[in-house]
């Protein structure tokens, strides 16, 4: 779901697979009670987002998922029992998102917002919630800005207090209000409403490491299954 | 005006309305999931924390759009951004479908302007984001084993057993459905205040 | 082309916005809308694209408006989206994508062009606007200059007969413009017709064939190119339009008064996240005097006026009060800053409320002679957000003034102005200048820049 300039205009991975992926870290995840099943889908992810190219990425989830793992096993077992118990419930959760949690950062990083959209359109997604989703991914980076003004405004005439909500809140849904009505006049004359089939002027299609990792993933989901 | 059955489709303009103060919905429902990982118990509350702040985007967008599935759209833009990034479960994905439904039909009943049908209407819609910490008594097994295999003494997993007990899950419920008609005259208020004035509904 | 018929409008039954409208465009014609703000030149741009009356419910509309002969009353918005192509005011608002590639193809997939057409129309688009630069780009990288453009490029790609464009210039320099220019220019040749409501108007003189200039709900005049630029200054001063050429006599020197007291930039550099954004910005401002700073989008010129507010910090020089160093919190306590968008500094549910906001002890005589001050007095029980856009400037000042800010910055005050109102917003920032206070403005507008400030830096 990248929002930066785009560089290259191949993706390592088809955006139609990573969601498929998606619905699979979710079964295996949550249905997996073996400490196997858990390591070799952690590292088929891995492999696949080293593949994808987020090397640091696949670092910085390996050291996490090690991390949990020692606390839960050695740490917890010496530290007083009131601070590992309220953590505990955090890392069995972390664990079993672990996987959702690594496409996902495959899907953030390499996958750019107009594949993804694609992908919706493909599956026949209709258009009435592709359009009022593109339009909310699309403002948010504009609430960022619209914040940072409000609150430098805020700043110079010292509001404090309860009133800052208030003053916060005025000011963000006056501006959203307006942005809509101006977006929405944009978009009607650019032909938004044509009932016609859009097309696209892009195409997404599935390579070898599609129906690879589909295949892995189908397998862990039996694994999870089974053992 | 007539009602004809083209002016209940939803248009552009409506769509992209939506899609606005999904944004803002969903700004403020991400700060309070990211607050929510500093303690169970904030997780398990942080569906009624989101249900007391996010009253005014929705209000505002249910006045502004008073047609079918517009709730179920801010509904799926939210679940689907939390699931295609990996934060969030399939658990959280049922939890939306059920509320949605709820919150269209109650608005349906009361005919999409009534200010109490939409305050129903978004009590239901904010037990939603329940599907996030839902997995904790759906998992409720798993947590114990591995809590037990820790050797942590008995009279604390009894404290721990409470946060995961079935009044928690009554309260983690009942919660957001009571502050979201809190938010919701929250939003009243500053409609009233604000809103009308400067020609927003 | 495009045939308005003595058309009345209102946006309510009673209310009456155009009156008697009647204008003919032809193919290769490109026609200037102009007069003062509110005499309904945007009003017109929307009888012809469609969002009148397709957009605003419960309207007045009586007339007829035909494009290529079909009656846009009776056309559906999206049909006349393949026929006209609109550019509007605010570059911020008329995305609807995130990158630029997808944002241009936006309305040929909308139509359901196929995907050859596309990228061969793609190809078209970027050679003949020139936008090379702009390709594959994300939206949010893009200065206002760049989204006006590419406003303009994905409208172009759809290739429609007629254009119109609401205000395009409003928020862009010099060098946007005269891109802007360049585009229109090939549009023209390739026999589109063009409209064009603006208020900055020199850099539209050698394209127009017509200028139509509106009063009061009007058409009052309609000039042929020959005649439009044979006006006198006066003349132009009594329509309230803005310069014709580039130069402006316009010349209402402000005279600083005798002061020691000054603000002083000594070697300020500013940095965000690594990015140098200027280095090295020595200057001064006496008291009762009015500086102007310029230079192109996204010279840095809005991080300058935060960065003396005190909302950021400068990574190495001093900003020095009467030769005392000041530090950010106390320069957020001297200054006030007037935002580009000003709606996002009015806070309360009325004027008095906003004025009353953050003063602990309501001295209300004060309020009452500040707001007489800025002709506010009688709107007092208003929500600010129901005036107009010069009324909250007006406001955001007062509010200032009440603060008892010694500094006063602006960013951009006078963007989308007509003439009159740029005129009111030079006189108010005199007597801001004239009552003690230092004032700074950041602004692409030459013509205000030189009937405003005493001195300019370019950035």
């Amino acid at each position: 779901m990248s929002v930066k300039d785009i560089k290259k205009t191949n993706l390592p991975i088809d955006p139609r697979s990573a969601i498929l992926l998606l619905f699979i870290a979710n079964v295996v995840g949550f249905m997996q009670d073996s400490l196997l099943v858990e390591f070799a889908t952690f590292t088929a992810l891995t492999i696949l987002l080293v593949y994808c190219g987020c090397v640091r990425q696949g670092l910085k989830w390996g050291l996490i998922f090690g991390l949990v793992l020692a606390l839960q096993y050695h740490i917890f077992l010496i530290v007083p029992p009131f601070v590992a118990a309220s953590f505990t419930v955090l890392f069995v959760y972390i664990r079993k998102m672990l996987p959702c949690l690594m496409i996902g950062t495959i899907i953030v990083r390499k996958i750019h917002m107009r594949y993804l959209l694609l992908a919706l359109r493909k599956w026949r997604v209709p258009q009435k919630l592709i359009i009022p989703l593109s339009v909310t991914l699309r403002y948010f980076p504009a609430i960022k800005e619209e914040i940072m003004h409000i609150r430098d405004a805020m700043k110079l005439r010292r509001i404090n207090g309860i009133e800052r909500f208030e003053c916060l809140v005025v000011p963000l849904i006056v501006s959203a209000a307006g942005t809509a009505e101006e977006l929405a006049a944009a978009a009607v004359t650019r032909g938004i409403d044509n009932p016609v089939k859009k097309t696209s002027a892009v195409d997404i299609r599935f390579s070898p490491i599609d129906y690879i990792s589909l295949a892995a993933g189908v397998l862990l989901v039996g694994a999870a299954f089974c053992l | 005006m007539p009602e004809t059955k083209q002016s209940r489709i939803l248009k552009g303009k409506e769509l992209i309305t939506i899609g606005i103060f999904s944004a803002i919905y969903f700004a403020i429902n991400f700060l309070f999931m990211l607050l929510g990982a500093f303690h169970p118990i904030m997780w398990i509350f942080m569906p009624a924390f989101i249900a007391l702040f996010t009253g005014i985007p929705f209000m505002i967008m249910t006045a502004k759009v008073q047609k079918p599935f517009a709730v179920a759209i801010m509904g799926a833009i939210t679940a689907l951004i939390y699931f295609a990034t990996g934060q969030f479960t399939m658990v959280i994905l049922i939890t939306f479908v059920t509320s949605c439904t709820l919150a269209e039909i109650c608005r349906r009943a009361t005919k999409y302007n009534s200010f109490w049908g939409n305050t129903l209407a978004f009590a239901f819609f904010s037990l939603g984001m329940t599907g996030s910490p839902l997995p904790v008594w759906l998992f409720r097994d798993d947590f114990f084993a591995q809590i037990r295999d820790q050797g942590i003494p008995a009279d604390y997993l009894v404290s721990i057993e409470s946060l995961a007990s079935t009044e928690m899950l009554f309260a983690m419920l009942a919660a957001p459905f009571l502050l979201a008609i809190i938010g919701s005259f929250i939003a009243k208020a500053l409609t009233k205040k604000h809103f009308k004035k400067a020609g927003i509904v | 082309m495009i045939k308005i018929h003595n058309v009345s409008f209102g946006y309510t039954q009673e209310e009456q916005i155009l009156k008697n409208i009647d204008l003919h465009i032809n193919k290769g014609e490109c026609v200037l809308l102009c007069g003062k703000s509110g005499c309904g030149k945007t009003t017109v741009t929307k009888l012809i694209n469609g969002l009148i009356p397709h957009f605003t419910d419960n309207c007045r509309l009586e007339g007829t408006v035909t494009v290529e002969g079909k009656n846009v009353a009776e056309t559906q918005i999206y049909e006349l989206a393949e026929k006209i192509g609109s550019v509007f005011q605010n570059p911020k608002s008329q995305f609807f994508n995130l990158d630029s590639d997808t944002e241009i193809v936006f309305g040929l997939e909308n139509a359901g062009a196929s995907p050859d057409f596309i990228d061969e129309r793609l190809r078209v688009t970027t050679k003949t606007l020139n936008i090379e630069k702009l390709r594959r780009r994300s939206i949010f990288s893009m200065s206002a200059g760049e989204k006006q453009s590419l406003a303009f490029a994905s409208v172009y790609a759809m290739n429609p007969h007629a254009y119109v464009l609401d205000e395009p210039t409003a928020n862009l320099d010099e060098g946007a413009i005269e891109v802007l220019r360049a585009q229109i220019g090939k549009i023209k040749e390739e026999g589109k017709a063009v409209l064009i409501a603006e208020h900055r108007i020199y850099f539209l003189m050698d394209l127009i064939d017509r200028a139509v200039f509106m009063e009061k709900e009007e058409i009052v005049r309609i000039f042929t190119r020959e005649a439009f630029l044979a006006l006198s200054e006066d003349e132009r001063i009594k329509m309230g339009l803005r310069t014709l050429g580039k130069k402006s006599v316009c010349s209402f020197p402000h005279i600083p008064g005798h002061s020691a007291e000054a603000l002083t930039v000594k070697n300020l550099c500013c940095k965000i996240k690594e990015n140098i954004i200027f280095e090295k910005l020595s200057f001064s401002v006496k008291s009762r005097e009015i500086l102007g700073i310029t230079g192109s989008n996204g010279a840095g010129k809005t991080t300058l006026l935060r960065c003396i507010a005190g909302l950021i910090k400068q990574s190495e020089g001093e900003l020095l009060l009467d030769g005392r160093p000041l530090k950010k919190k106390e320069r957020s306590r001297l200054c006030y800053l007037i935002m580009q968008d000003v709606n996002h500094q009015l806070f309360s549910d009325s004027l008095w409320n906003e004025c009353e906001l953050s003063r602990t002890e309501a001295e209300e005589a004060k309020i009452e002679e500040v707001l007489r001050q800025f002709d506010l007095s009688e709107l007092k029980h208003s929500h600010p957000m129901a005036l107009s856009g010069g009324q909250k400037q007006r406001l955001a000042i007062a509010a200032g003034v009440l603060e008892d800010k010694k500094i006063v910055l602006f960013d951009e005050p006078t963007s989308g102005l007509d003439y009159e109102h740029m005129l009111a917003v030079s006189a108010t920032i005199k007597g801001l200048a004239q009552k003690g206070h230092i004032v700074i403005i950041v602004t692409h507008d030459t013509e205000f820049l030189r009937c405003t400030c005493n001195r300019t830096i370019v950035l």
